[in-house]
């Protein structure tokens, strides 16, 4: 099957010369439909600005990346940004929400963006957040939720646009082992759904909950596992 | 035990009270329990395995001592033994670090490379536990059960990551 | 000590750091030091020149005027008048110089000096039969020098010399003009009415007033000065007004600059604290910087108000010049505490409520909680992110549209002043004005409103880039947040431009009748009744431009900032 994201020789340095960080060094990737993909490595492996460069966040020094068979390595800021709404959700580590919004709104903003109707948005949130279980919480502002709900928004607001990929950046580094469980359950579930996932991850257990997992370290890829499908342990 | 001394033994022939003094500092406060006995008992069952040869070195006044050298089979074995993954993915601390420890010192294997094949192995056993507690209902019995399996793993794997990072380090 | 230096240290580091939010400052604090420097130079410079001349020509305490010289010889002897000149014959006549033909008063003098009101000639010489002297506001009006000749009712008379009076108030600001004939040459002119005038030497001059009021047709000399010098008070009344509002925008802007340097440096100022340095010395740091540049603004507004003076000050041509204004001891101290005052305000508050959020916040989130706002619903998704952000910065918010609204109001005040002084020059046509002569006292007027007005418009696009800037420093992180989830650079910068433009909308809004109300309070404080029409086209076009160079001045570095790369912004904890 023709892969989600196809990359290759992607680069990222940083600094030059006894200070040069190769943060990404010469990556080859690719992503099937469906697949959860999880990177894993040290902290400064490289792993985030990989993530932000498959989000078209950040450009590569060189290489090239595909999504759907499009090149998005070399786009404009706007050009980056229309794709970004149309094809890619984000959830950070930090979580990210927009502090000036409610809930609801947080998870419409997306929506909006894409030019959906107010009233399209609408439903598709409420229907979002019900799903993430926080339907109850849909007039807060992210400040009035703990880090495990605003996370859920988050995921919420990732999936308004229905989009082909979900990257994810350390979902759950912020997290206590309860409000990740909860994190972790969500993904499991996106999984089984058959998204294209790609986690970036020092959390093994989100990292065990993909189909493949990649570990990178000092911005190479050294090592994959590639985990038994469920059901035939 | 025996492979480590195996191992140890594959970078360069020593006697026994170096091996036992290269132990102890690898095991800081936990080879304090390590006597003497029990490397001379091991080397001797190595001996008698034919995984080592023996001979005697004069050392001037005082007695000659026996200076340990491994076969070809014991140098077969050490390899084997290194390449191998425990399969119950869940070692004790002890005798993985005691397998790195020996490892680079022989330079037989990249201790990184016995770290990724253990964590492979680890990653696996917690993708299982977890998928068999992700299908249990929330809050039951076994998935509690399960959830401390998950833990333990997860805790293991900090450890294998701590390990590669101390010898990646080493190696630069 | 330490704490000193430490406070010195920290200060010095930031404003090099900073060259260009310095550099803002001090063009901000140094204009309006630069007016407040003219305006009390001005007023300083304005009695001179009249005392000088005054004195040099003998003035008279008070000028009588009569159709009689007998009713004249009889007042020379009323009480407290202790010397009088014989009454001088008074004629109105044609002036003729080259082609142009004006009205003038022609006084008939002795040849010999008197000693009262002997005009002083600046240049030429004095009266022979068959010359005349021009007073030299006049001559300057009608461009003559001395040897050209001149019609008077047509006969032809020549230019003697030039002289200056404080007996008769300096063309225009009396009219028609004055020019001196000897006594035979003033009776031998064809006219219909003669008049007498006598200058006066009074017991008293100070009581010149009461004795004018007890006899009619005598003016005090207080009523001369005052005409002659009234060019110099209306550039002082202009310059210091014009200091006030420069001085409301300066403080503006060391706020806002304030503002923004305590969001750029949330996390900083969390450090320090949780380093042990207390509020106080947040604050403290803050306001030696801008002290420091205030005091550098306050020297150099100084010495371009002392540059600038002599183009302001210079008293009309019917006055003799002094050495031009010096700058005393008060005025530099007054002028030195003014600036140390508007930028230590401006710092103190905001920076003091700064340094008061606790140390946990501050490094917890550099912004402030935010404020929900009831937004109405079908907005684009960017204005309403705008609006929230904006509500959320509501001090700011707050200062900005301040910022409009006393430009806005300067501005409309201006424009009243400009036809005011249009509606002048419109007046000075006639029989009685030299024809393509220029009025000295709008034409300075008018400078003096551009060169405010221009100065305004400079701190008021300061104030507005400061906003903007400010604005990008709050919203980096929500910006690149919105640019993460799909918005465009354009719909970031829309959405922010859109929040900043309805304050700014506000505020130039109200800014109109607080001009007009700013005029009418200047107007009643000048005693004047009559108001000014500005024509309702020029207040509507007022709005829309204000508008646009806002819109102009803020979308730049909004946009600036929304093309910046958004990863690191992401990433940063």
């Amino acid at each position: 099957m023709e892969p989600v994201l196809r990359v290759r020789r992607l680069r990222k340095h940083y600094g030059a010369g006894g200070g040069l960080v190769r943060a990404v060094d010469d990556v080859d990737l690719d992503v099937a439909p469906g697949e959860a993909l999880a990177v894993v490595g040290p902290s400064g492996c490289g792993k985030s600005t990989l993530l932000h460069m498959l989000g078209a966040l950040d450009r590569p020094d060189g290489g090239r990346v595909w999504l759907g068979g499009e090149r998005i390595d070399r786009l404009s800021e706007t050009a980056a940004a229309r794709l970004r709404r149309r094809a890619i959700g984000f959830v950070f580590q930090a979580f990210h929400l927009v502090d000036e919004l409610t809930a609801r709104e947080n998870v419409e903003l997306p929506a909006l963006l894409a030019g959906a109707s107010p009233r399209a948005a609408r439903r598709r949130a409420a229907a979002l957040l019900d799903r993430v279980g926080l339907a109850d919480r849909a007039g807060h502002l992210p400040a009035a939720l703990s880090g495990g709900q605003r996370q859920r928004v988050a995921v919420a607001r990732a999936l308004v646009n229905d989009p082909g990929l979900l990257l994810a950046d350390e979902p759950t580094g912020n997290l206590d082992t309860a409000a990740a469980g909860d994190v972790l359950r969500l993904f499991a579930e996106l999984r089984a759904e058959g998204r294209t996932l790609v986690v970036v991850t020092h959390d093994a257990r989100i990292a065990a909950a993909a189909d493949r997992l990649i570990t990178m370290r000092d911005g190479a890829f050294v090592d994959q596992t590639v985990f038994a499908p469920s059901g035939l342990v | 035990m025996q492979d480590v001394l195996l191992a140890l033994l594959a970078k360069e022939p020593a006697h026994g009270y170096d091996l036992r003094a290269r132990l102890r500092a690898a095991l800081g406060p936990l080879g304090g329990d390590l006597n003497d006995g029990q490397v001379y008992v091991t080397l001797r069952r190595l001996e008698k395995a034919g995984l080592v040869t023996a001979r005697l070195v004069g050392q001037g006044d005082r007695p000659d001592r026996k200076v340990y050298e491994p076969t070809p089979a014991g140098r077969e074995r050490v390899a084997r033994w290194l390449a191998d993954v425990d399969p119950a993915a869940r070692p004790a601390p002890t005798d993985l670090y005691l397998k790195l420890v020996a490892a680079a010192s022989s330079r037989l294997a990249d201790p990184v490379d016995i770290v990724d094949a253990q964590r492979r192995e680890l990653l696996r056993r917690l993708a299982d536990v977890q998928r068999a507690a992700l299908a249990e209902p929330a809050g039951s019995g076994p998935a509690l059960l399960l959830e401390g399996a998950v833990l333990r793993l997860q805790a293991d794997l900090r450890w294998l990551d701590a390990c590669a990072a101390h010898w990646t380090d080493r190696k630069k | 000590m330490g704490r000193i230096i430490l406070i010195c240290r920290l200060a010095r580091h930031d404003l090099r750091r900073r060259p260009a939010q310095a550099l803002l400052l001090l063009l901000a604090v140094a204009a309006a030091a630069t007016t407040l420097t003219l305006g009390l130079l001005v007023r300083a410079a304005a009695d001179d020149p009249w005392e000088r001349t005054r004195a040099a020509t003998a003035g008279p305490d008070a000028v009588a005027t009569a159709s009689d010289a007998r009713s004249l010889r009889a007042l020379a002897k009323a009480d407290g008048v202790t010397g009088a000149l014989r009454p001088l014959p008074t004629v109105a006549a044609r002036l003729g110089v080259r082609d142009v033909a004006v009205n003038a008063v022609v006084q008939g003098r002795d040849v010999a000096a008197g000693s009262i009101d002997q005009p002083f000639v600046t240049s030429g010489a004095w009266l022979r039969p068959g010359s005349v002297v021009v007073e030299r506001a006049f001559a300057d009006a009608l461009r003559v020098r001395p040897g050209d000749a001149v019609t008077l009712a047509g006969r032809r008379f020549t230019v003697a010399g030039i002289a200056v009076t404080t007996g008769r108030a300096p063309y225009p600001s009396s009219t028609p003009g004055l020019i001196w004939t000897t006594r035979a040459d003033a009776a031998r002119l064809p006219a219909a009415q003669r008049r007498w005038t006598m200058p006066l030497r009074l017991a008293d001059p100070s009581a010149a007033p009461a004795f004018a009021a007890r006899h009619p047709g005598v003016t005090p000399w207080q009523d001369l000065s005052a005409y002659a010098t009234a060019e110099l008070r209306l550039t002082n009344n202009a310059l210091i007004s014009g200091a006030w509002a420069l001085a409301i925008l300066a403080g503006l802007c060391v706020a806002l600059l304030v503002g923004g340097r305590l969001a750029e440096q949330g996390r900083r100022v969390g450090l320090l604290k949780a380093a042990g340095a207390t509020p106080a010395v947040v604050a403290v740091t803050l306001l030696a910087e801008h002290l420091a540049v205030a005091l550098a603004a306050a020297a150099l507004g100084l010495l371009a108000g002392r540059a600038a003076a002599p183009l302001l000050s210079g008293p009309n041509a019917g006055l003799l010049a002094g050495d031009g204004p010096a700058l005393t001891p008060g005025i530099t101290a007054a002028v030195l505490l003014f600036a140390v005052a508007v930028t230590a305000t401006a710092t103190a508050f905001p920076a003091l409520r700064g340094a008061r959020v606790s140390t946990a916040h501050a490094l917890r989130d550099p912004v402030r909680p935010p404020r929900r706002v009831g937004v109405p619903p079908g907005l684009p998704v960017t204005l309403l992110l705008g609006l929230r952000i904006a509500a959320r910065r509501v001090r700011r918010t707050v200062l900005a549209a301040l910022s409009t609204a006393v430009t806005v109001a300067m501005i409309v005040a201006a424009l009243a002043m400009n036809r005011e002084a249009a509606r002048k020059d419109g007046r000075t046509t006639g029989p009685d004005f030299v024809p393509g002569a220029g009025n000295p006292v709008t034409e300075r007027v008018t400078q003096i409103i551009l060169v405010l007005a221009a100065a305004m418009l400079l701190l008021a696009a300061v104030n507005a880039i400061l906003t903007a800037w400010t604005t990008t420093l709050d919203t980096k992180r929500t910006s690149a947040l919105a640019r993460a989830l799909g918005a465009t650079p354009r719909q970031i910068t829309g959405g922010l431009a859109a929040a900043h433009l309805i304050p700014a909308t506000i505020a130039a809004t109200a800014g109109i009748p607080l001009g007009l109300l700013i005029n009418k309070a200047a107007h009643a404080a000048a005693g004047s009744s009559t108001t000014t029409q500005i024509p309702l086209l020029w207040l509507a076009a007022v709005l829309p431009a204000a508008l646009a160079a806002t819109t102009a001045l803020t979308a730049v570095p909004l946009r600036k900032a929304a093309t910046h790369p958004i990863a690191p912004t992401l990433t940063a904890p």
